[in-house]
């Protein structure tokens, strides 16, 4: 007997305006987010056969690493809420192990770049077991502090690093011209990328990122229920000290040159941070969408203004509006801007209890109409 | 390591901790008013430093007299800058947010004084800046004297005012419980935008000691970043004795360090002392994690 409290089970007719537009493989949101996402790819994928010159092609291989840190950021700043601003620590450790590996060890490239990744990971263990004991403020003082100590020993250190004179890497590809030297890159950071982001989407709808996701709502509450926290915390911070640092080797075999200031820089670190916030953290695509916007237009200030030092201050004012007046990110104001133009849902309250009982009896009887009509015709002699 | 040298080294180290104290108790009073990790404490310091140099460039006289100007002048930002920008944040992120929010307002900085004043380092020269005194045996430069001493009042005065004055009380009030010290009348929110005000006003005071002795340039402040941030951890977030201790502590250890291993090895005894404190006492090593008491 259907009831006027019995909401769930009045599956909602395709004709009836109220419902909103059909749920279903199929639906609107579904093929319009599809032909987005196609359209995103084939952009990307085109991007060096599109690009006018060098220049555009060097600052698109810039760009999609961008995207390759601010998406690793956010296997530990998106899914936990721990936000780190000393990601860069993991970046120039990557950077550094690859370049030593294949410089000085001579390595083939590629294994070298993995194991660099790997490296980082293990070298990562203590740390990330210290610096997870601290929650919220000093957990940004501890990721700040840990690029800081390396920055430091990096430029002292210079019988191994180079200090300040630099690490010069040898290239992988020693036969390609310029462009089709960043072009061969634009395609190894673009598949990183996208290995990136199906990991990431393979953990949002894993019981390891629902338990990351309790952490990140309440993480007391979380280790009340059974979460194991410190460990959680620890694979996620792991999984992206991993790619991060695989960013920073792949960087280190693009560029060629490593510096411990650029390197180790908290600059790059806050980049992070803010492509991430901007795109918004809660979303697979959301630092995407932010290292594109925040990296085109870091580009473009360091073009404009490269000589002064206004394009910290572009840099800043930008974070300051992020922090201030989006901390969501880009996507989900996007969402609630297209939400209000878009169709009205309505909520349950918009209806009265006999409308709704009018409407989950007809819904019944529709049904059950459905299930006699086939029954009968078979009955029949 | 001689005896005299290591006496000279552990005077150059209290002169040190005594100046890493005032800046560091700037940072405690905006974590304990506001919950805040104010990374542009630095930046601001370097502000002043530059102010303190561009006064002394242009006009001829003591640096030390620009404190007249900049002082006032960081209160105010402090109170505006805490009332305009972190109250805008929401509460439940507050912490994490303010340091993004802060750290922009460092970046803003360094941007600036590079565009007005550009990369080139600067020093002040001053009639004193080579003499020396006769200490025990030891040579201390005046500079780092009088810095020193500029610390000291500053922070004498700091512990009056927090002691003794009816506002002082209020703010004690806020730092310890803010909703019982609302339920006693005190306004809480204004209360603690001057306690940022002062934590800036220590800035300025700080950033003009540090102009009479070292060279400045604008991305100078990453330095003091995390030796700051350092010593506010090990001595308890939110605590001024306990902050004070550590920076006494670190600064004659880095001193003592600095004979042995040079300048920038001796700066990983920040870090090094951070990461213990984080892996033995989370709280911090001084005072606990938001000291009661000041």
């Amino acid at each position: 007997m259907p009831s006027a409290s019995d909401t769930r089970r009045a599956p909602a007719p395709a004709q009836d305006a109220a419902a909103g537009p059909p749920r279903g493989p199929l639906s609107t949101g579904n093929v319009v987010r599809g032909a987005a996402f196609l359209v995103a790819a084939a952009l990307i994928l085109l991007f060096p056969a599109l690009a006018p010159n060098p220049f555009i092609l060097f600052s698109g291989v810039i760009v999609a690493s961008y995207a390759c840190t601010a998406t690793a950021w956010n296997f530990m700043g998106g899914f936990t809420g721990y936000i780190s601003l000393g990601h860069a620590a993991f970046f120039g450790l990557g950077a550094y192990a690859t370049g030593l590996l294949t410089g000085d060890l001579d390595w083939p490239p590629f294994v070298a770049w993995f194991v660099a990744g790997l490296i980082v990971v293990v070298l990562c263990v203590p740390v990330g077991i210290a610096a997870l004991r601290v929650r919220g403020a000093s957990f940004v003082i501890v990721s700040i502090a840990f690029v800081l100590i390396l920055l430091l020993v990096a430029q002292a250190w210079a019988d191994l690093t180079g200090g300040s004179n630099g690490l010069v890497v040898p290239r992988p590809f020693p036969d390609l011209s310029r462009p089709e030297h960043h072009r061969a890159f634009y395609f190894l950071f673009v598949a990183l990328l996208a290995v990136m982001l199906l990991v990431w989407w393979a953990i949002d709808r894993s019981r390891f990122g629902a338990g990351l996701k309790a952490i990140r709502e309440d993480e007391d509450k979380a280790q009340a229920l059974g979460v194991p926290t410190r460990d959680y915390k620890l694979v996620a911070y792991l999984v992206s000290a991993f790619f991060t640092a695989l960013a920073g080797g792949m960087y280190a075999l693009w560029f060629g040159d490593l510096d411990p200031i650029f390197q180790f820089s908290i600059l790059l670190g806050s980049y992070m941070v803010l492509m991430a916030l901007l795109g918004g953290v809660r979303h697979l695509f959301g630092p995407l969408l932010g290292a594109v916007i925040v990296g085109s237009a870091l580009e473009f200030f360091k073009l404009e203004f490269g000589d002064t030092q206004l394009h910290l201050v572009a840099a800043a004012v930008l974070l300051g509006i992020v922090v201030l007046f989006m901390p969501d990110g880009i996507i989900p104001a996007a969402r609630d801007l297209a939400r209000r133009f878009g169709p009205q849902g309505t909520s349950i309250r918009e209806m009265t209890a006999a409308e709704l009982l009018e409407r989950n009896r007809a819904a019944a009887a529709r049904t059950q109409a459905d299930a006699d009509a086939p029954q009968s015709k078979e009955d029949r002699p | 390591m001689s005896g005299s040298l290591l006496f000279q080294s552990l005077v150059l180290g209290v002169l040190l901790g005594g100046l890493y104290a005032l800046l560091a108790a700037g940072l405690t009073l905006y974590f304990g008013v506001m919950r805040v990790v104010m990374i542009a404490h630095s930046a601001f310091l370097i502000l002043a430093a530059y102010l303190a140099w561009y006064f002394n460039k242009e006009t001829g006289l003591d640096p030390l007299l620009s404190l007249v100007v900049t002082v006032p002048l960081f209160f105010a930002a402090g109170v505006v800058m805490q009332r305009l920008l972190i109250t805008r944040l929401r509460p439940a992120t507050l912490t994490m947010m303010s340091v993004l929010l802060t750290f922009a307002i460092a970046l803003f900085i360094e941007g600036m004084l590079g565009f007005v004043f550009t990369g080139t380092q600067r020093r002040i020269n001053l009639s004193y800046s080579g003499s020396d005194i006769e200490f025990f045996g030891a040579q201390i430069a005046v500079v780092k004297l009088v810095a020193f001493g500029l610390a000291a009042v500053s922070l004498a005065l700091l512990y009056v005012l927090l002691k003794k004055s009816r506002f002082g009380q209020a703010l004690r009030a806020t730092i310890q419980h803010p909703q019982a010290a609302q339920l006693v009348g005190v306004r809480t929110d204004r209360v603690a935008g001057l306690g940022f005000g002062i934590g800036l006003a220590t800035a300025a005071v700080g950033g003009t000691a540090l102009s009479l002795d070292a060279t400045i340039y604008p991305s100078l402040h990453w330095h003091w970043v995390g030796p700051l941030m350092a010593i506010i951890v090990v001595g308890g977030l939110g605590s001024i004795p306990g902050t004070a201790i550590a920076a006494m502590v670190l600064g004659i250890g880095q001193s003592l360090l600095q004979v042995e291993l040079g300048t920038t090895w001796a700066q990983t005894l920040f870090y090094i002392a951070l990461f213990v404190t984080l892996m033995v006492r989370p709280q911090g090593f001084f005072g606990g994690r938001l000291a009661q008491r000041f």
